[in-house]
């Protein structure tokens, strides 16, 4: 045990001390990230698109509906609950408010019996911006209603609902991760070329140290630098975006583990054709640039020219991006996360084969 | 977990070499060597590069397997017990470059956690003299530093054996006199050293015993003195060659045995150097040249391998 642990520390250090690695693997995601982040920010909500539900049909609610359309930038979409919700999912409005049957006889009570009443508010809570502008909104509007120093008459119930269109950089977040991830594996490329050229696995080939033991401080290394990143990324994606992460944190950890295994497997592999350093730079920018604009981290899938996706359907970085989608923001699904599973350690175990084959230590 | 006693010294060879081959496709890198290194002793393979030298030593290392023959160090057979033979022997590489971004404390510590046993990290950077360099990156480090590490990082397991691979290429004279002292440092303490080298000087200095190798054939072995006088009794004339002297003409002059040609340098080899050098300056008066940077001397192991191959070990 000891010298892995001790070599995996030599390989941290080694690493923290490499200004071009930090930069690749730790600034460069961040860069991307804060670049498109601030260029899709404002874009995403040009005018509020509010569907409306209205179960009751009474003055009463008919009034309220006049209350948010008069609003400047705000655009009501009446239908019954379930299409409004449908047309939220697919993007058409960007939340839903539901007035419940009964509204209107309890705000002719004045409240006084029944208590206050309810109308619900249905926002996505993984486009914060617009869930916040919403309930600003929203509080605005029964501000009026509700007149001061009164108890109140009706009062917003929040729900929450996923919806499958993503604003920009809760797709992009977790996307970005994935590309991280594997430039973490795959660059691992480079700094093994450029051991065995300088004979330095040749001189660890000399000493009782055990390849498992040299390959495994190579897993660990990556694993926690994917780690270290996945924590980086996704502060900067709260902080700074209001994205919100929905999912559990767990299985997050796991896919990113997965996937930086898998890629820097994949990194194994290029290290078994690249003879010299230069050639495995290029080599993992072969690698790199296909996956990089096929996976959907920039452009959904669905929106490439055929050819192009079934390229995008066999490579990796599709399913360790959807995956980290789908568990962190609930995006939606390319495919379940049993087959993005399935679908790495498939390439994993590939790349394992290729590499124990291919691999020379001298 | 640090020691310091010299280890066990056993009197049987502690590499013995027997018909080995190695081949690289048609190259035949290795053809058929035999040789043994006593405890104890620094053992020399000489040669120029390409000779088979290197091959030869990381045979030895466990980190090449041979094609054929037999190669046996500490007691262990190299093609089956390299990992019961990697905690006893120290190596250091041809190309002596390390992590560079580590510095050497690091990377001694780094090597030192490898081994069950190993000597203390102060003590190594001691002996090698590089203290004043402990905190530098390798990248840093001169080409002597340099390979003062990696005897250093060869040193760390207190090995039995050390393998020394072309130490002092690439190192100025002072750099590579410091090594030397190094070198025959750890045979005073009891370890057998086996260096490679293809510098006549190092060799003639250091080591107890050669193998002159070229061409990936042991052409001759023996101590300095059994090679040399083996081969001449006579000592050598040298000048610098010059149009004007044939060598019929030179091969005629008093008591020289034989003419030969080392570069720019004309050799002869006399039984009576008086008579020689006087034979010489007469022809040389009479043909109107002259025989510059003349100078005498007795044979080394350069005129040996000069004999051997027909021509002169060079860098």
């Amino acid at each position: 045990m000891r010298p892995l642990l001790t070599l995996t520390a030599a390989n941290i250090r080694s690493y923290t001390r490499d200004r071009a690695a930090l930069f690749w693997t730790l600034a460069f995601p961040l860069i991307f990230i804060l670049m498109f982040g601030f260029i899709f920010q404002g874009g995403t909500t040009p005018g509020l698109n509010l569907g409306w539900a209205d179960q009751d049909g009474t003055p009463a609610s008919a009034q309220l509906r006049q209350a948010f359309d008069g609003l400047n930038g705000v655009n009501v979409i009446e239908g019954d609950k379930e299409a409004s919700l449908s047309n939220m999912r697919d993007g058409k409005v960007d939340a839903v408010i539901v007035v419940p049957a009964g509204y209107g006889e309890a705000v002719a009570s004045s409240g006084g019996a029944t208590g206050p009443t309810n109308i619900v508010v249905y926002t996505d809570p993984s486009r914060a911006n617009l869930a916040g502008s919403v309930e600003q909104t929203v509080a605005a509007v029964l501000g009026a209603v509700n007149l001061a120093g009164r108890p109140p008459l009706v009062v917003a119930q929040q729900e929450t609902l996923q919806t499958e269109n993503l604003n920009f950089i809760s797709y992009f977040v977790p996307s970005m991760l994935g590309l991280s991830v594997m430039q973490v594996g795959i660059f691992a490329a480079i700094p093994l070329v450029a051991d065995r050229e300088k004979l330095i696995l040749k001189r660890l080939a000399a000493t009782p140290l055990k390849r498992w033991q040299l390959v495994g401080s190579n897993v660990l290394m990556r694993l926690l630098i994917a780690l270290v990143q996945s924590v980086i990324i996704v502060a900067v994606g709260v902080a700074l975006f209001g994205v919100q992460i929905t999912g559990p944190w767990a299985l997050t950890v796991v896919f990113v583990s997965l996937g930086a295994v898998t890629f820097l497997a994949l990194g194994y592999v290029i290290a078994s054709f690249a003879k010299t350093e230069d050639s495995a730079n290029g080599m993992t920018s072969i690698v790199q640039f296909p996956m990089m604009f096929l996976s959907g981290t920039f452009f959904p899938i669905e929106s490439m020219p055929a050819p192009l996706q079934t390229v995008a359907r066999a490579i990796p970085l599709t399913y360790l991006a959807d995956a980290l989608r789908q568990v962190m923001v609930g995006g939606a699904a390319f495919a379940s996360l049993g087959v993005c599973a399935a679908v790495l350690t498939g390439w994993l175990v590939v790349c394992f084969a290729i590499a124990s084959r291919k691999f020379q230590w001298q | 977990m640090a020691t310091h006693a010299p280890a066990p010294v056993s009197t049987d060879a502690v590499i013995a070499v027997r018909g080995l081959v190695k081949r690289y496709g048609d190259l035949v890198a290795v053809d058929g060597i035999d040789f043994d290194v006593a405890p104890g002793e620094i053992f020399g393979l000489l040669g120029p590069n390409g000779a088979g030298k290197t091959t030869t030593v990381e045979i030895l290392e466990g980190l090449l397997s041979p094609d054929g023959g037999k190669a046996t160090v500490l007691g262990v057979d190299v093609a089956k017990g390299a990992d019961e033979l990697k905690p006893r022997i120290g190596i250091s590489l041809q190309t002596a470059a390390m992590y560079p971004k580590l510095t050497v404390v690091e990377i001694i510590d780094l090597f030192r956690s490898f081994y069950d046993r190993s000597r203390p990290t102060e003590e190594l950077i001691e002996l090698l003299g590089l203290g004043e360099r402990r905190k530098a990156r390798t990248a840093e480090l001169s080409g002597g530093q340099r390979q003062r590490l990696a005897v250093a990082l060869a040193l760390v397991n207190d090995p039995e054996l050390v393998f020394l691979d072309e130490p002092t290429t690439g190192l100025d004279p002072a750099a590579r006199r410091a090594l030397w002292d190094i070198v025959s440092d750890l045979k005073k303490a009891g370890r057998s050293v086996l260096l490679t080298t293809h510098y006549m000087e190092e060799a003639e200095i250091l080591c107890d015993r050669i193998a002159i190798m070229d061409h990936g054939r042991i052409l001759e072995h023996g101590t300095v003195d059994e090679l040399v006088s083996k081969r001449f009794k006579e000592r050598a004339v040298r000048f610098d060659a010059t149009d004007g002297l044939d060598d019929d003409a030179l091969a005629g002059l008093p008591a020289v045995t034989s003419v030969k040609h080392d570069d720019e340098a004309v050799l002869l080899y006399s039984t009576d150097v008086g008579a020689t050098v006087g034979g010489l300056l007469e022809l040389t008066n009479a043909r109107g040249v002259e025989a510059e940077n003349l100078g005498i001397r007795r044979a080394t192991l350069e005129d040996v391998f000069l004999d051997l191959t027909g021509r002169a070990l060079r860098d």
